[in-house]
């Protein structure tokens, strides 16, 4: 609660190593300027994970991406353990990219097909000059590989020998070979199957523990998020509607979509059906957006203030940020 | 009570020139009018092939039904004529696909598709065939004015909806449901369900609902079933499965999912992986993997075990009805 004046996502311990401010992308497209990431703020506290969740196309994707820079920003600004990542040149963002890694989606299209296990996790370790040795090279992804519980009989391997759960431990294998202090897993269990997401989960946790990784974790899956994360924020239509502390923030969302959001969340129990927030009609426009709360025409709360002005983020409650007119309401 | 879906030893298998995939394997299920049954598994557990079998639409050559028999309200499937076959489907038997996008064709109106098929089963002019998709596309929520757009000028979920009015249009007495809104964001997996949900009821429709998602069943499903590696291990009410899962794959499918209620700080994953259907385990197909697995496991194939109602196929169930393990 002292904490109260900082714009610190609530890590408990540690200083924010990610700072993100203002942050825009737009991309422009034949109808107008697509608003994908409209002046979003938020930190990640070393060592946490920021979960952060949405439905498809709210631009948590663009957001991931941004941070490590493999799309420009249109605007704002990501300092990186005091470095401005959207500034920083060539050679300094080749010395970022050492420490912060990206977990991709997809993990039949995100490796090389046409590489060895061997040769996808070791590529960086090359390119960054990390290994004097062949012999030193091998141990080294000899090494990620036992980090990620890959058998080493697959070192010469070629992807489609594997399943998805092991390439994603290849894609995994991979991030961590440069000794990343930050990681942007994007939706890194969405492609694979439960008991596999388990042991994939599992696996990013320890590391966690055991390297002191920070992470931003981004998924549309709710339970997944709940159980990973320190802190979440969640997004819709490029724009943060409500960020906090996972617990609190799932006990009780504050923001009428976030409430929706969390009601819709199938519980794999007996006679756990609860009261369902069906939402109307579906996202609209993100393409050169009024300046109105975005939200509004889902919502079943919305009044005229809701389309005359956007609503900002503002702390309504020790902790809670919230960008709705009428937060205090449902607090 | 009459059956509407019996099936009995079925098997399905995939030819390839030199593998032979084992997708469905002896595999015994029934359906009451009325239910809804929630089939669950993980990928390649065979259940699109299951599906696809009870519409007769396994893909020659390289797939064929090897045995068995499926009767849907008393009738042959697997004997039927082609025109008999063209009858029933999109008639009596409806099947919504998983992917929205792909589902509908692209060059057609969403009307046109909806009038196409009404036109074919139920023998109306045009003109009442056009008007009835207009109902069926306000049914879910579309309005009549939209009914001569293109599948593009839609988004996901309302092209979901439109694959639903599709089935829905002739009142089936069967709707298979391959996944209906996995590829849904869950708000507006929630409109779609809760759509569904009251069609179905309203109609009577008995549904098979295809889902890898365990809380989907449990909030729209009367039974379920669980299927692994071609067969069914487990099958009971929702009472009795979400109660006290009995085979220990579905109690590991349980374990997996992170609880929303409770901080679990280690998830319990199934280890391994799902058996290669090119080469089954003699024994339980689930041995492999399985944390209590015995001798008997590795030599016998279990059989299905009748507790109370609640069907098992283990071994730890044989004789002594599970005694000495807790859920």
């Amino acid at each position: 609660m002292s904490a109260k004046k900082e714009k610190t996502v609530r890590g408990a311990e540690g200083t924010p190593i990610l700072a993100v401010k203002n942050l825009k992308k737009y991309f422009h497209t034949a109808r107008g300027n697509l608003h994908a990431v409209d002046d979003i703020s938020f930190d990640i506290a070393k060592g946490k994970t920021l979960g952060m969740v949405g439905e498809s196309g709210c631009g948590k994707s663009t957001t991931g991406r941004l941070l490590v820079r493999l799309h420009e920003a249109t605007a704002g600004s990501i300092i990186y353990d005091g470095q401005e990542v959207t500034k920083a040149d060539p050679a300094a963002l080749k010395l970022l990219r050492t420490r912060m890694q990206m977990i991709f989606q997809d993990p039949y299209s995100s490796i090389n097909p046409r590489h060895t296990v061997a040769n996808i996790i070791g590529e960086p370790l090359k390119i960054h000059g990390k290994v004097k040795s062949t012999s030193e090279y091998e141990d080294r992804v000899k090494e990620l590989m036992d980090t990620v519980g890959l058998a080493q009989r697959l070192y010469d391997a070629y992807p489609h020998e594997l399943d998805g759960g092991r390439r994603q431990r290849i894609g995994i294998a991979r991030a961590l070979s440069l000794d990343p202090e930050f990681i942007v897993c994007d939706e890194p269990v969405s492609a694979l199957d439960v008991s596999i997401q388990a042991q994939i989960l599992n696996l990013l946790m320890d590391l966690q523990d055991k390297l002191g990784l920070t992470y931003l974790f981004i998924t549309h899956d709710l339970s997944v998020v709940k159980h990973i994360s320190d802190d979440i924020v969640i997004m819709y239509m490029g724009q943060i509607v409500e960020r906090g502390p996972t617990e609190p923030l799932f006990e009780k969302p504050i923001h009428p979509y976030g409430r929706a959001l969390l009601s819709a969340i199938p519980i794999p129990k007996l006679n756990s059906r609860k009261e369902r927030i069906i939402l109307k009609s579906e996202v609209s426009s993100p393409i050169d957006p009024k300046p109105v709360c975005r939200f509004a025409p889902r919502c079943i709360h919305a009044r005229a203030e809701c389309l005359a002005s956007d609503p900002a983020l503002r702390e309504v409650a020790p902790g809670r940020f919230v960008a709705c007119h009428f937060a205090e309401e449902f607090v | 009570m009459e059956k509407i879906l019996e099936i009995k030893d079925l098997e399905v298998r995939y030819y390839s020139d030199r593998k032979t995939v084992r997708a469905v394997n002896g595999l015994d299920l029934d359906l009451s009018p009325g239910k809804v049954l929630g089939l669950v598994g993980e990928t390649g557990a065979g259940k699109t092939t299951l599906a696809l079998s009870i519409l007769n639409m396994i893909r020659a050559p390289q797939g064929k039904i090897e045995a068995g028999s499926i009767s849907f309200a008393g009738k042959d499937v697997l004997s039927m004529s082609k025109h008999e076959l063209r009858d029933m489907r999109g008639k009596d038997v409806a099947m919504i696909f998983q992917d929205p996008m792909t589902a509908l064709n692209p060059v057609l109106s969403v009307g046109e598709q909806i009038a196409e098929t009404v036109l074919k089963h139920e023998g109306l002019t045009k003109d009442q065939a056009w008007k009835r998709a207009e109902e069926m596309l306000l049914t879910v929520g579309i309005p009549a004015e939209r009914s001569k757009d293109y599948p593009h000028q839609f988004s996901g979920g309302m092209k979901q909806r439109v694959v639903i009015a599709l089935a829905l249009a002739c009142n089936p007495k069967l709707l298979l449901a391959d996944e209906p809104t996995t590829a849904l964001d869950v708000t507006i997996q929630a409109q779609v369900l809760d759509l569904m949900r009251t069609l179905i009821r309203d109609n009577g429709t008995s549904v098979l609902f295809i889902t890898h998602s365990l809380g989907l069943v449990a909030e729209n499903c009367d039974e379920v079933a669980t299927m692994y590696a071609g067969e069914i291990v487990e099958y009971g009410t929702i009472d009795q499965v979400f109660g006290k899962a009995l085979h220990p794959y579905t109690q590991g499918l349980f374990g997996s999912l992170p609880d929303l209620s409770e901080a679990t700080k280690r998830l319990k994953p199934i280890p391994g992986l799902m058996p290669d259907p090119t080469a089954l385990p003699a024994g339980c197909f689930f041995e492999p993997r399985c944390p209590y697995a015995m001798e008997v496991c590795k030599a016998a194939h279990p059989k299905d075990i009748d507790v109370g109602g609640h069907l098992v196929k283990c071994h730890l169930f044989d004789k002594e009805g599970g005694a000495g393990r807790k859920a």
